[in-house]
């Protein structure tokens, strides 16, 4: 959220007193965070759950510290980032509403922001507060089947009927579906030009009778992703993001958000202490193991502790320095990248020292955790754009070097697909 | 590499620049490869007129600073340092003018933090034992006789010990660590040079036999562990600055021959397998600047967790230049592998530099030991 989110104000505001209120609010309505609680997939939300986490959602946006930079026509408070992140500070400590799980965090810290960048006045003004106030919750219709890495290659398509686009295909890798309302869809919309200039967004809903969303059930026996199948699904025009064949640079962009999101959740604060905690994972491995004493498990121990905590010193780095213009939008690829190269190495690392604890365990060892992570522990290294996808964008934009020829420049996306199925030939 | 430096910082980074490029550039710091010394004192004069050895000392022992936090200044310098592969005694005077400032005696500040800003004296910093492991001192003996103290034992890699007239040592009496100014010329004192990796560094094995110095030689404090912690804290600031300037030199480099450089009828850099390499490299080189920034300031400030960021971010730059290094040598391929080209002379410093105060490894370790980890508590 720190990206792209316009400020109303430039001049530097006294926060202490801003700073009283929403504390005093804080602790008038919301409980206390418990220490390292995860965030709830949307697959292990009740119905009631998801209810009564919209309305605590509802009751934060009415106080006012929802959208607390976001202008103040399309629902937000219009204050400045200091005051967003005054708030954040405050609201560390307590368990803010997150109805959705992970798509709420998808709602406000990816789509919310590409839509504020590229939809119409009249959108912003009719969907942006029912984002914040989380009656609607959206996440993204991006990967398909045959289109992961290779995201500009999209099947889906939309077709123009009248007034109206009729949209089919099938959608992979949503995040948190099975809670949202809507979708950002990226469909094709021209087969006659090269693969990024036929592209456009779509809003479309999902609790519609021709949309079919499926929970997929992953290595660790949860269902964070769904997949969606569209058949014959209508929208009106006035659901349109942006031009018809304009969807690529939105596309950019929007991935570029949730690139800053994941790379933002890098190191830990330090907060006035002699040290950081050491990584719990790798303690709880090296415990379970009896390895504290052990200097090979010391050394996972500690090596991993400090490329945590040195991606935490190049996430504000970059940050701040993307911000400033200092740096090309691309070098956030760094902190992705960062995480995609850390999460697995910091995952086998844990098995390495947990060693036997870690394949078979007693009812009440962190075995299970470790055994998870190790199985899951590349998701960040693939979700949001591979680790060769960021090597792409940092080697292209922020280092300069040219571009691998391809085979689908210039030609049209038809002609691409023909000439796929006769490779070789 | 700090991205909220002044325009004051900027300019004085011109400066440092432009001085290096007419004075020594790195085609002419191979003139000083055989040359015993390694560096000329006309030349140290004048980089004193720059101030390089006065930023850590106050106005009134001659010192000062173009900003009020001089080790940021001196980080800039070292940088630029490491980018031009420099020689010379800036990281261990700079140690040794920080050391006298916080716990020297006012005589000593008095006599000898004006001729250090104005580089009319050479002082180094001998915190190793022989085999270069950090020992407290143990392997340099005192023995206090008739109000005179007797040093027996060894000290090593000593940077620049050569041209030093004194030293700054770590010495034990009765297992206790304490820390004597020797003047090189002491009768007993031999200097045995070393052939060093780096080729613009001078470094020697220091013997003492005997030597004798009086009680002006000791520099003290309530806390000698503590106070010698801050001096590898201020020395790793420097080292880890000057060895984030050559790798920046180094990927510079490479980027900019992989862009060059033709084969296959295309720039080698437009090839994934050699681009996600340099991907992976610019990611390591950004990492250790943000970690040398942050380490820099926390010395400066005295931070709270100054001991833990110091071993996190040795370890990890100490980790990473190898890595880094070692592929930039593979995207040039043969070239990188030839004598004239000044690759191998930015491994040459980034190499030593990972290793001089501290291994990846003992670092870790560092970390270790400070969290408790294991039952032990304390920094060893």
């Amino acid at each position: 959220m720190d990206l792209g989110v316009p400020m109303a104000s430039p001049d530097v505001p006294d926060l202490g007193e801003y700073r009283e209120r929403a504390g005093d609010w804080l602790r008038d309505n919301l409980p206390s965070r418990k220490a390292n609680s995860p965030v709830r997939a949307g697959h292990d939300l009740s119905p009631d759950q998801l209810a009564s986490d919209r309305a605590q959602q509802k009751r934060l946006y009415d106080a006012g510290y929802a959208g607390i930079a976001v202008p103040v026509e399309y629902g937000g408070q219009g204050l400045t980032a200091a005051h967003e992140k005054a708030w954040q500070r405050e609201a560390s400590s307590y368990a803010l509403p997150m109805p959705g799980g992970i798509a709420f965090g998808v709602t406000i810290g990816i789509v919310l922001p590409t839509v504020l960048a590229y939809a119409s006045e009249d959108q912003k003004r009719s969907w942006v507060p029912k984002m914040l106030s989380a009656e609607e919750i959206w996440v993204q219709l991006l990967s398909e089947p045959g289109a992961g890495s290779d995201l500009a290659a999209v099947l889906t398509r939309a077709t123009q009927d009248g007034e109206d686009w009729v949209l089919n295909g099938t959608k992979v890798w949503s995040s948190g579906a099975m809670s949202a309302d809507y979708g950002v869809c990226l469909a094709r919309t021209n087969w006659d030009v090269p693969k990024h200039r036929g592209l456009t967004w779509f809003k479309v809903p999902l609790h519609d009778d021709r949309v079919t969303v499926r929970p997929i059930r992953e290595v660790n026996g949860g269902s964070e992703f769904c997949e969606e199948f569209l058949d014959d699904v209508v929208v009106g025009a006035d659901m349109m993001i942006g031009e018809v064949d304009g969807g690529w640079p939105i596309a950019n962009a929007m991935l570029g958000f949730e690139r800053a999101n994941i790379g933002n959740a890098a190191g830990q604060p330090l907060g006035g202490r002699k040290h950081r905690a050491l990584p719990s994972d790798l303690m709880s491995a090296a415990e379970i193991a009896g390895a504290t004493s052990d200097p090979l498990a010391r050394q996972a121990i500690a090596r991993i502790h400090a490329e945590d905590t040195v991606l935490g010193l190049l996430a504000r780095r970059i940050g701040a320095a993307v911000m400033t213009g200092q740096m090309d939008a691309g070098a956030v690829s760094y902190l992705k990248l960062g995480q995609g190269l850390l999460q697995p190495d910091r995952a086998c690392a844990a098995m390495e020292i947990a060693a036997r604890g870690a394949i078979a365990w007693r009812p009440d060892a962190p075995g299970e955790e470790l055994a998870t992570n190790y199985l899951n522990g590349r998701i960040m290294a693939i979700a949001g754009g591979s680790n060769q996808i960021q090597r792409n964008i940092i080697s292209e934009r922020v280092l300069g070097l040219p571009r691998e020829p391809s085979e689908d420049r210039g030609k049209s996306f038809a002609d691409v697909l023909r000439d796929a199925r006769n490779w070789g030939q | 590499m700090d991205l909220d430096l002044t325009d004051d910082q900027r300019l004085f980074l011109d400066t440092t620049v432009r001085f290096i490029e007419g004075e020594l550039p790195v085609a002419s710091t191979r003139d000083l490869h055989s040359d015993p010394r390694g560096y000329s004192e006309g030349w140290l004069r004048k980089s004193a007129e720059l101030g390089w050895y006065a930023m850590l000392a106050p106005e009134a022992y001659g010192g000062g600073s173009l900003s009020d936090n001089g080790l940021v200044d001196a980080a800039i310098v070292a940088e630029t340092l490491g980018r031009f592969v420099q020689p010379g005694p800036f990281t261990p005077i700079n140690v040794v003018v920080d050391a006298l400032v916080g716990f020297g005696s006012d005589e000593q500040r008095i006599r000898l933090l004006p001729a250090l800003a104005g580089g009319e004296t050479v002082v180094t910093w001998a915190p190793l034992d022989g085999s270069a492991q950090w020992d407290l001192g143990a392997s340099l003996r005192i023995e206090e006789r008739a109000g005179r103290y007797h040093l027996t034992g060894e000290r090593g890699v000593v940077q620049d010990a050569q041209t030093a007239e004194l030293i700054l040592v770590c010495a034990n009496q009765n297992g206790r660590l304490r820390q004597f100014l020797v003047p090189t010329k002491s009768a007993g004192v031999e200097v045995h040079p070393l052939t060093c990796l780096d080729l613009t560094r001078r470094a020697g094995l220091v013997t003492f036999d005997d030597v004798v110095v009086d009680a002006d030689a000791i520099v003290t404090t309530d806390d000698n562990e503590a106070a010698l912690n801050r001096q590898l804290q201020v020395a790793l600031a420097l080292t880890v600055a000057e060895t984030v300037g050559a790798l920046d030199a180094m990927v510079s480099m490479t980027v900019r021959y992989a862009k060059d450089r033709i084969a296959f009828g295309r720039p080698i850099g437009s090839f994934q397998a050699l681009k996600h390499i340099l991907a992976d490299v610019a990611l390591y080189l950004e990492a250790s600047k943000a970690a040398s920034v942050a380490l820099t300031r926390a010395v400066a400030e005295r931070a709270d967790d100054v001991a833990e960021i110091t071993a996190i971010v040795a370890s990890y730059v100490g980790d990473h230049a190898t890595e880094i290094a070692q592929q930039c040598l593979q995207i040039h391929g043969g070239i990188g592998c030839t004598w004239e080209h000044d690759l191998h002379l930015l491994m040459r410093r980034t190499r030593a530099n990972s290793s001089l105060y501290g291994t990846p490894a003992w670092h870790r370790e560092r970390i270790c030991v400070l969290h408790g980890l294991g039952g032990t508590d304390g920094l060893a």
